[in-house]
């Protein structure tokens, strides 16, 4: 099992990511961009493809569009190919606004972005832990889990989908992670528990078959115990909640 | 055919809606405007547009469509224009044309363009000018207000303009300059710069006439006249910012300077009486370096960068981050950043101080603009990089409105070892290349070293104000540190800061003994500087490395690959000689000795200050609860959750004790990372500053701000024997004999109370004119000076996660308060707020809070102590309400007092070196085994009910904690 792990022009959370897929069980490597472009055939070695977050070309004309742009000119065929296969591609926070821009999520009527991700309605950048919940999703990513506590750290997090969409989205369940509140049910849009103002709480989007994962929250961020706020008042386990997603990767070829 | 691509978001966004919020106000639209230098056709706009833009959430304008797009969102009125001045970075024209150039290849000719915000409001023309104001700053960038019609009429006639930096485009002569003229002009070449052919002035260059004579003197010895390249690398090299002259000078009785004997010197004597590895790298570096464990070494560097943020905040702050960043960079053979720090000292932002520069015109920014864009800059800088900013603090008072402080930190990581080589000794040697990597070079910058030298006044150059390009810088540092670095592919490294390329090469040649440089070599941003410009521009994201020859293709091929440029500039020789060529003439020549150490020697005097008594303000009677809920939402205590927050703290996944601490969320007095995957270790870092103290007596202030940030950092779980401080001085007229006595004061503190804690300094920088000189609104002439401030920062390592501690208690904790209280009011926040009382100032007694710090440290270690608070701002009351704030546990305080001190002394005093702790109940047998009945009180115990109760002989007072957690988290008015 090999996962490449996306680095370059300001992506910055490549090596606490590809630690993440080593723990349990992953040959991985950080591959630059522009290496990539120069061989992109070296994308059939690995089966996992990982957009790790970070602030790709500043977030200057909007989060992830820059990438996106790069990506699209120079690699597009090659990663939706991949997308097609029987292999996982998951973007985290930065790497979920490239996805997204990329429009490989969630992928309904192919090649154009169909959903964009805005500033948040507070104006400003979150940095904040929230409590997700899986709805309903066949993603592998998402398998057997019910609730995450992860962190958020992102300016521009708000899912924004127009109408049409957003029914085609919930009727194939493609929604992923969604914010709740202290009650565990939906947050409603309310602050702090849905830190940005997103759609009907929306944290993470899927494609149709569920390989490829879209979340703004950061997983990696929340993998051991010791990462959970306030960690001395709990009960010690060894992992956070952010580990369920990497082991659920690692079953699905195992 | 059109020369501009503008853009807008379809729903309200963030921002709109704040700043239709704060200038009530509900029709607001903000346009993100990109203006061409040349047309585009329609292919290439739809195009290009479609590359920079969002399908979904965005709207592109056109000819056709402007005039109905903005009519559907509101009858707009009034439209302001906010661009960069030529010259000022922009980095997200940078961005596009990456975008553009990648995608277009080369189907599309060289074009500059510029990124423009435009606001659009329905409104008066006030409106629109105050929402300028508040939006944009008039020294970076133009500001152009106008009504909605001449908008449109520019819309479709292509009237919008970039504007492009217009240069001279004379030919570069060697200039040589005279100084066989008279005192009088030899100081205005000082003070004003020297003189162009046109009678104009370059600029300050902050050297004095004493300086001057001593250049004059070196050049009559070798017989000839100086270059302005020479008088300019000179004053560089000179400036109060890298030669540190005041700290190096005579200061009354003491020959070697304050900081040999006092900062230097308590790190030599601890280095002496500790005999161990503790301390790797000290005072010689860009940062100062200590072991973290038996393989790896840390550094930690703290800058100030005060004068650009008071003239530009958010460019200044960036740049200050940013720059900080590179310390680490050039920390040894590179460390890698791992987490950064700040610390702001601020104006109140709900004040108006109508200050000016000049009489009735250059008014200084507002206090709340400056506020937000310190923040804001720390904020780009820091998330950007990539480097968590856990750990920080803000302060506010009156006496930092004509100048705040900016404190920028960052603790970097390196192997002990690369190749078998000791990573912190690096050395260019003669033949090296070098080679200068990252940005390009322009006139951003431009005496930077000599003007942040100075104090603020009307000449201060604008030019001297630069942006950080945290990307830029971001792509060059992931080459170094991981593709360079560990094959150790050049000999040395070193950061381009202040004095940019004069300053770092000049330093880095000590090693090899000189260096000849080529200045046309260097790549610019855009033609026509001069090569005095080049050689000392602080064009920002640059670093200088020395490169075996062999490497060089080698190194250029790695940096290129990642899209970095790095050019060959000249080389490192043996001869001790620094020389410089423009196109093969040689434009400066000097001896290496001369430009390092050719300085006349200051020689100081020093004489006690007046003390300004405070002045007696009545006590107002209010209940103690009152009392509480003041306090808790005075500026300095409230919480800076909202900083926090915006502030990445958990990127490379290493926060282990985040800024927000407890369920109840409060703001923390330290933090701590765990770097490393496969090491329990981790970093723990605070930072601790007394200003409000100095002026009564400034060895104490110091002695104060050492003994809070160690406190903080045993009181987080640090091992005593792992903790190295770092000092910040930040002072005002330091050409005073008064201020000179309180540096020397407090310099002094900062030798005793480091021997006596075992702490040596390892980095440590100065700024020592914090002065505003200017006007008052009725034209007035006013002097601000800044209270001296001491920054002192701490880092230590926590050998072991359980020695991490937490500072929320449990049901049932009996809650002791370490450390004895004394009725030390003076200065404190309470003085300030509730009112005045006969009292002292708080006084470290080091012997005293080592055996508490000693006494926890291994009370910690055994398991004993379930939570802990460090005291300070507002005592013994603050920090247990901030313990049931952080818990949401209740809990009941026993005001029956034994010493002679009243219930507000015992409460508020800010006695240090003390501590609060909670034990489970069964653990007070082991906790007396350690603790001397005369060092604790017990105080109280936690109920876990929702209220706080404080009892005396007569009566109960209650106040919920849901209350006070509202008087903590408060909004700060004017952010």
């Amino acid at each position: 099992m090999n996962v490449l792990v996306l680095s370059g022009y300001g992506i910055n959370c490549e090596n606490e990511t590809l630690h993440a897929f080593e723990v349990v069980g992953f040959k991985g490597k950080i591959i630059h961009i522009n290496d990539l472009i120069q061989n992109p055939k070296q994308l059939n070695n690995y089966q996992v493809f990982a957009i790790p977050g970070g602030f790709s070309y500043g977030d200057d004309t909007g989060s992830g569009n820059a990438m996106a742009k790069k990506i699209m000119t120079n690699l597009y065929d090659q990663l939706m190919d991949f997308s097609l296969k029987d292999k996982l591609i998951i973007g985290i926070c930065n790497g979920c606004q490239i996805l997204i821009n990329l429009g490989l999520v969630p992928s309904l009527n192919k090649k154009d972005p169909e959903v964009a991700l805005i500033e948040n309605k507070s104006g400003s950048y979150e940095c904040r832990w929230v409590d997700v919940k899986v709805n309903n999703n066949k993603s592998p990513w998402l398998k057997n889990i019910s609730i995450l506590n992860l962190p958020v750290a992102h300016q521009e997090g708000q899912f924004m989908i127009p109408i049409n969409l957003f029914k085609s989205i919930k009727a194939n369940n493609l929604i992923g992670l969604q914010y709740i509140n202290n009650q565990k049910k939906l947050a409603k849009g309310q602050f702090p528990f849905n830190p940005n103002g997103s759609k009907d709480d929306i944290a993470a989007l899927t494609n149709q078959n569920g390989n490829v994962l879209a979340m703004m929250p950061h997983p990696e961020r929340a993998f051991y115990n010791y990462h959970i706020p306030n960690w001395q008042s709990k009960t010690l386990k060894k992992f956070g909640d952010g580990y369920k997603i990497f082991m659920n990767a690692k079953k699905f070829f195992a | 055919m059109t020369n501009t691509i503008q853009i807008l978001s379809i729903e309200k966004t963030g921002k709109e809606s704040s700043l239709q919020k704060e200038h009530n106000n509900k029709s607001i639209k903000i346009i993100d405007g990109y203006f061409f230098s040349t047309n585009l056709d329609d292919q290439k706009f739809t195009k290009i547009s479609k590359l920079i833009s969002n399908d979904v959430s965005q709207t592109i304008l056109t000819k056709k469509n402007v005039n109905k797009v903005l009519s559907s969102y509101s009858n707009f009125n009034w439209v302001v224009e906010i661009k960069f001045l030529p010259g000022v970075t922009d980095n997200i024209a940078t961005t596009v044309k990456e975008i553009i150039k990648d995608n277009l290849k080369s189907s599309f000719k060289s074009f500059e363009l510029g990124s423009t915000k435009i606001i659009l409001i329905k409104g008066r023309k006030e409106d629109i000018t105050k929402i300028s104001k508040n939006e944009a700053n008039p020294l970076i960038q133009t500001i152009k207000i106008y009504p909605f019609k001449k908008y449109l009429n520019n819309f479709k006639k292509n009237q919008f303009k970039i504007e492009k930096v217009k240069l001279p485009k004379k030919k570069y002569s060697k200039k040589e300059i005279n100084l066989n003229i008279s005192d009088h002009q030899l100081s205005l070449i000082g003070k004003l710069g020297i003189e162009e052919n046109d009678k104009s002035r370059r600029g300050t260059l902050g050297l004095d006439l004493e300086s001057l004579k001593a250049i004059r003197n070196y050049f009559s010895t070798i017989k000839r006249k100086p270059t302005d390249v020479e008088i300019e690398t000179l004053a560089q090299t000179w400036s109060e910012h890298c030669k540190h002259k005041i700290f190096s000078a005579k200061i009354d009785d003491i020959q070697e300077g304050i900081f040999k004997k006092y900062i230097k010197g308590a790190t030599e004597k601890i280095i002496q009486l500790r005999k161990d590895n503790f301390c790797v790298s000290l005072f010689t570096d860009n940062a100062g370096g200590i072991e973290f464990n038996k393989d790896w070494i840390i550094c930690h560097k703290v800058e100030t960068h005060n004068t650009p943020s008071a003239l530009d905040p958010f460019g200044g702050a960036i740049t200050g981050i940013v720059g900080v960043n590179r310390d680490c960079l050039g920390f040894g053979k590179g460390a890698k950043p791992i987490a950064n720090t700040y610390a702001y000292y601020l104006a109140d932002p709900n004040k108006k101080y109508q200050l000016y520069r000049q009489k009735n015109k250059d008014p200084m920014l507002p206090a709340n603009f400056i506020a937000k864009g310190i923040i804001s800059g720390v904020r780009v800088g820091g998330n950007c990089s990539g480097i968590p900013t856990p750990q920080g603090n803000v302060y506010f008072d009156d006496r930092f409105a004509g100048k705040p402080l900016v404190f920028c930190g960052t603790v970097g990581i390196i192997p002990k070892k690369i190749k078998g080589k000791l990573s912190h000794k690096k050395k260019a040697n003669p033949g090296d290349i070098i080679l200068m990597a990252g940005g390009r070079v322009g006139k951003d910058g431009i005496h930077g070293a000599t003007f942040s030298s100075e104090e603020l006044d009307p000449n201060s150059p604008v030019s001297a104000v630069q942006i950080g390009d945290p990307i830029t810088q971001k792509k060059m540092s992931d080459v170094i540190i991981r593709e360079l670095r560990d094959e150790n592919l050049y000999s040395s490294i070193t950061d381009n800061g202040a004095g940019g390329l004069s300053s770092s090469i000049g330093e880095m040649a000590k090693e090899s003994g000189g260096f000849i440089v080529n200045l046309e070599k260097i790549p610019l941003k855009y033609n026509g500087l001069y090569p005095w410009e080049i050689w000392v521009s602080e064009s920002q994201e640059r670093m200088t490395l020395a490169v075996p020859p062999k490497n060089v293709k080698k190194v250029i091929k790695r940096f290129n690959a990642r899209g970095v440029e790095a050019t060959i500039i000249g080389k490192f020789i043996k001869k001790e000689k620094a020389i410089v060529k423009y196109n093969k003439t040689e434009i400066l020549n000097l001896d290496m000795e001369f430009l390092h150490e050719g300085y006349p020697k200051l020689n100081l005097k020093t004489s006690f200050p007046k003390i300004k008594k405070e002045k007696k303000k009545i006590i107002k009677k209010s209940s103690l609860i009152d009392k509480l809920h003041k306090l808790l939402s005075s500026p300095n205590i409230v919480s800076k959750e909202f900083i926090a927050t915006q502030y990445d703290h958990e990127v490379q996944a290493t926060s282990i004790i985040k800024p927000l601490q407890g369920e109840g969320r409060v703001f923390g007095n330290a933090t701590a990372i765990k770097p490393l995957f496969d090491d329990e270790k981790s970093i723990a870092l605070s930072q601790a500053a007394y200003p409000q103290y100095a002026e009564t007596n400034p060895y104490d202030m110091a002695g104060c701000s050492i003994d809070t940030a160690y406190k903080n950092l045993i009181v987080s779980g640090a091992n005593s024997k792992k903790i190295a401080i770092l000092d910040n001085f930040c002072w005002c007229s330091s050409d005073e004999p008064d201020r000179l006595y309180q540096l020397k004061e407090a310099a002094k503190a900062c030798y005793d109370y480091a021997v006596a804690y075992q702490t040596p300094f390892i980095s440590g920088k100065d700024s020592m004119f914090n002065d505003f000189k200017g006007f008052d609104k009725t034209g007035k002439s006013v002097k601000i000076s800044i209270p001296p401030t001491l920054l002192i920062s701490s880092i230590g390592v926590v050998d072991k996660i359980s020695h991490l501690t937490k500072i929320t208690p449990d049901d049932g904790d009996i809650l002791l308060v370490l450390g004895n209280t004394r009725n030390e009011l003076q200065d404190s926040v309470y003085s300030k707020i509730i009112g005045y009382e006969k009292s002292k100032n708080p006084v470290v007694n080091s012997k005293d809070a080592l055996r508490t710090y000693r006494n926890f440290e291994k009370a910690n270690k055994l398991g004993i102590i379930n939570s802990a608070i460090g005291i300070d701002l507002g005592g013994i009351g603050i920090a247990v309400t901030k313990m049931a704030i952080a818990s949401k546990k209740g809990l009941t305080f026993d005001l029956k007092l034994k010493n002679k001190i009243s219930v507000d002394q015992f409460l508020f005093s800010e006695t240090q070196s003390r501590i609060l702790v909670s034990l489970k109940k069964n653990k007070l047998p082991n906790f007396k085994k350690i603790f001397k009945a005369s060092d604790y009180t017990i105080i109280g115990k936690c109920t876990g009910s929702d209220v706080i109760e404080f009892k005396d002989n007569k009566k109960i007072m209650r106040g919920k904690i849901s209350d006070f957690a509202k008087s903590y988290k408060q909004n700060i008015k004017g952010l």
